[in-house]
């Protein structure tokens, strides 16, 4: 009994933190869990795939796997900063994606779950808000990236 | 151990590279082979034109010396196909074959079989019957639609071909 009770004191002590990468899309900061990113390598040239699901319109190939790519900085109306850029690997629920992201390289921080505010940024799926040093960040909710789209129609 | 394969003829549309299965194929004729109509008629059979570039909204050039006109059934339908570069034949194990990812969740559903990896390159897997105008373009699927067509897709089990 003891033990589960210190079981369970030290599962809520290790969720009162996020461990986040942080990157940024056309200047903006943004955030998302350590574990939902599958990695950050060097972008190379996606190609294109005749597609009407809005942003997932190329595929990454890196050595013999393929992924699609979801096109973050067009659903933000950003231009990505930088050269080289960057991609960073998505953990998608489907399967892993590929985001193409500015060429500053990402930084890890700890952020207070307590400390995420709900967002109110209605363009990007997110986990909510944090302020990072003197910004505000958007945690972005990779996982579910692109869902709620489903029904949109792009322009 | 015999392995399961599939022949594809690999065709360019800009910078697509995409696979028609082969069976399908009954002929492929240069320019001067196909003439100016859109319509061609080869062994008696009235092939009608097919527009993919525009369909697949691909930018294509046609006007290139290697442009080709596939002649392609599927038993039901004739359609000849003008593509920017017949690429080549190729025998693909069914294990080589992958469906399209589920976060694809529109239109391409129904316009792509699968993909597989030809030469270092992506190709697309054409699905014969909407190419040739037998599907309609499918509703917009949810997600869980999505991943419901993917699961009860041979393709998520021992390939898309």
């Amino acid at each position: 009994m003891l033990r589960a009770a210190r079981g369970q004191q030290q599962s809520q002590a290790t969720i009162r933190s996020w461990n986040v990468v942080v990157f940024s899309v056309g200047g903006m900061k943004l955030a998302a869990r350590t574990e939902d990113v599958g990695g950050v390598w060097p972008w190379t040239e996606s190609i294109p795939v005749p597609s009407r699901t809005p942003f997932v319109q190329a595929m990454l190939k890196r050595d013999n796997h393929v992924m699609p790519v979801y096109d973050l900085a067009t659903r933000l109306s950003r231009k990505l900063q930088g050269d080289p850029l960057l991609c960073l690997v998505a953990r998608h629920l489907d399967g892993p994606m590929a985001i193409c992201i500015d060429a500053e390289v990402p930084c890890l921080e700890t952020v207070d779950v307590a400390a995420v505010r709900p967002n109110i940024r209605e363009d990007v799926e997110t986990l909510g808000m944090v302020t990072i040093g003197d910004e505000d960040v958007a945690i972005v909710a990779l996982q579910h990236l692109g869902q709620s789209m489903q029904g949109a129609v792009r322009s | 151990m015999l392995m399961e394969t599939v022949s594809f003829l690999v065709v360019r549309l800009g910078v697509n590279y995409v696979a028609l299965p082969a069976a399908g194929v009954h002929g492929v004729l240069t320019q001067a082979e196909a003439g100016h109509e859109q319509t061609v008629t080869a062994a008696g059979v009235t092939y009608q034109p097919v527009d993919l570039a525009q369909r697949l909204s691909v930018l294509t050039d046609l006007s290139g010396l290697e442009m080709r006109t596939v002649l392609y059934s599927n038993g039901h339908s004739y359609g000849a196909i003008r593509v920017e570069q017949v690429v080549g034949l190729t025998d693909v194990e069914r294990k080589d074959c992958f469906p399209l990812p589920p976060q694809f969740q529109r239109d391409e559903r129904n316009w792509f079989a699968g993909m597989m990896l030809y030469q270092d390159q992506l190709v697309l897997i054409l699905n014969p019957s909407w190419a040739l105008g037998e599907l309609a373009d499918v509703v917009p699927v949810s997600v869980g639609q999505a991943k419901q067509i993917v699961a009860a897709t041979p393709a998520a089990v021992s390939g898309s071909c």
